[in-house]
């Protein structure tokens, strides 16, 4: 297991993206040492803001996280990366593969555009987790993204494919949304807001916009494999998506294909 | 001129000197407000590329409510001019829009060209002040965000709801349009709204002609827009701290930097009227603002220089929100002894020739 140790708190944001286990096998800890993280005329470089401990296994931990530190896992495409600590903006952004934990909270954008592999948030994550950055085609692209805390708003913003799974979301979850799966078990207002595709289960939510409309309660063999597929991520998901459900269509003002579930009682 | 340091009158070189040293001692600086003519807007890109700094706009939020949209799903645009010459059916979304010089203007006349020539002109707004000064039929606006409205609207124009409403209505009556534009504010219909609406506005065209018109503000965004595209190829939120320009929106938004700490020196440039921001003054910071705005005082920075203003003191390319393209401005008044342009350069020099000893 290979280590880097955040020796205090950054002076300005840095950016992890290619800091990965891979990346990293084929270098000495020299050379990881001088790997170029800062975005500032500063010029920091890995060894300057963390110590460095290299055993070229696949499996990556950073100990102390912070805000600050930015696209941490954007590009993993295998092994394990664990911060201990909080992470900025861009956590796992166009991830393809491995796992990728983060015991603290993560900034905005968390998920953006990842195509593959498990993210886990234990923490909170902020606005646009598992959206789409600017100017993206999609949000959250096949990957699947847990966030044990709260999530801000615009959860799953323009999502493609994929599973997220969030203890709470902020309003607009779900908004854009062409396709995949998002399950919260509270929500703001507005969910769904202009989404195409897709399937929203909602255990509580604010103001449900005019252009959702109300389909009836359903048996069905979909809901049966949610919950399933749900009861590995989070038990207490997989309980609201196996309680009585509520269904609504829309979003009526797009393609209206989509969906959202929420507790009958 | 006038130009204060640390709250003291001062003369133009000891005040660009002082800004010059206060900038090179910062390692995180951002070069915001970019309200003012092109020359200055190009000189402050330029200083922030030798800077290693950040830049930002007075009229950020609007702007990328629009790029956003824009980058996602297209605009269907048209011009003020065509608006008043062709339009039949206008509708006004939002507040904001009854401010704009051009509503009266649409209000008072009628299509004069195109194939509505000689109709008269339908004014139909939802969540308008309705205080009746201008003529108009006005729709309910759901609770919540405007962009709601919009969305409740296309259903119906969609066909995707269905019943007698007051957006049934509506959606009849911009179907009948022979040339419609919808009128908006960006900042205020916002990105999810706006991306609604050109969603809309396609669904029209299918059987129609209709536009939209996004009405810029008193800030220069469109223009700054266009010139930090030729200049760097990117929006205007942009960083030079790796030595290249990164446009990322949420990473250089000046007043987040500055309440994260991240930012540590700030030069604001407004040489055009512009709100100055509450945390100007929470970091060392350089004002150049226009010569007699309520900004050219000496507390309103560590050090403020007074230029000329385009279009009175000075001449400029500035957004000629009229024609919808960049025109010269000529000066109307006496000519101001500086320019923004001119400030810029000089502690853009200043700093070159530290760097070169």
């Amino acid at each position: 297991m290979s280590v880097l140790t955040l020796r205090e708190a950054p002076p300005e944001r840095l950016d992890l993206l290619n800091i990965t286990p891979l990346a990293l096998s084929g270098l000495s800890e020299a050379e990881v040492a001088r790997l170029p993280i800062g975005t500032t005329r500063r010029g920091l470089s890995l060894g300057d803001c963390f110590t460095v401990k290299l055993d070229r296994s696949d499996s990556l931990v950073i100990e102390g996280g912070s805000e600050r530190l930015d696209q941490v896992g954007a590009a993993l495409s295998e092994g394990t990366i664990r911060v201990a600590g909080d992470v900025g903006q861009r956590l796992g952004e166009g991830m393809a593969g491995g796992s990728l934990t983060v015991e603290g909270a993560a900034g905005p954008f968390a998920g953006a555009g990842a195509t593959g592999g498990l993210i886990t948030i234990e923490g909170d994550a902020g606005d646009h987790a598992g959206g789409a950055v600017y100017a993206a085609k999609a949000g959250l692209d096949g990957a699947t993204l847990i966030i044990r805390g709260r999530a801000g708003d615009h959860l799953g913003d323009r999502m493609r494919r994929g599973v997220i799974v969030a203890g709470e979301a902020g309003a607009f979850a779900g908004s854009r949304m062409i396709a995949g799966t998002l399950a919260a078990l509270k929500t703001g207002d507005h969910p769904g807001f202009g989404m195409r595709r897709g399937t929203l289960l909602v255990g509580a939510h604010g103001a449900l916009g005019p252009t959702f409309v109300e389909t009836g309660t359903h048996d069905l063999v979909f809901l049966r494999l949610l919950v399933r597929s749900l009861r590995a991520l989070s038990p207490a998901h997989a309980d609201l998506a196996a309680g009585a459900l509520r269904r609504y269509s829309g979003d009526l003002a797009t393609l209206g294909k989509g969906e959202i579930w929420t507790a009958a009682a | 001129m006038a130009a204060w340091v640390k709250g003291g009158a001062t003369d133009a070189e000891t005040a660009i000197a002082a800004a010059a040293t206060l900038l090179a001692a910062a390692r995180a600086p951002v070069v915001a407000g970019l309200c003012a003519e092109l020359a200055a807007v190009r000189a402050a890109i330029h200083l922030a590329g030798t800077l290693g700094a950040s830049l930002d706009t007075a009229g950020a939020a609007g702007t990328y409510a629009e790029l956003g949209a824009l980058s996602r799903t297209g605009a269907m645009l048209t011009t003020p001019a065509e608006a008043l010459g062709r339009a039949d059916t206008v509708l006004v979304l939002g507040a904001a829009p009854w401010d704009a010089p051009i509503l009266p203007a649409l209000a008072a006349g009628a299509p004069t060209r195109g194939r509505a020539a000689g109709t008269e002109r339908a004014l139909l707004s939802i969540g308008g002040p309705g205080n009746g000064a201008t003529r108009h039929v006005a729709y309910p606006q759901e609770s919540g965000a405007l962009a709601l409205s919009v969305a409740h609207l296309r259903a119906f124009a969609k066909g995707h709801l269905a019943g007698e409403s007051a957006y049934a209505d509506l959606a009849r009556r911009l179907f009948a349009a022979q040339y419609g534009v919808a009128v908006y504010d960006p900042a205020e219909l916002g990105e999810l709204g706006i991306e609604m609406l050109q969603g809309l506005v396609k669904d029209l065209n299918e059987t129609t002609r209709f536009f939209t018109l996004p009405l810029s503000g008193p800030n220069q965004d469109r223009a700054v827009v266009q010139l930090s595209a030729w200049t760097t190829g990117q929006a205007p939120r942009l960083g030079f701290g790796r030595g290249l320009p990164e446009h990322d929106p949420w990473r250089f938004d000046s007043a987040r930097q500055v309440r994260a700490g991240e930012a540590d020196a700030a030069l604001w440039l407004a040489s055009l009227p512009s709100p100055r921001p509450d945390w100007l003054g929470r970091l060392p910071s350089v004002a150049i603002v226009g010569e007699g705005s309520p900004d050219a005082v000496a507390d309103a920075a560590e050090i403020v220089i007074a230029v000329g203003v385009p279009g009175e003191s000075t001449g400029g390319a500035l957004w000629n929100e009229g024609r919808a393209t960049v025109t010269y401005q000529p000066a109307t008044g006496a000519p101001a002894e500086l320019t923004a342009a001119d400030v810029l350069g000089r502690i853009r020099d200043r700093l070159t020739d530290q760097k070169g000893a």
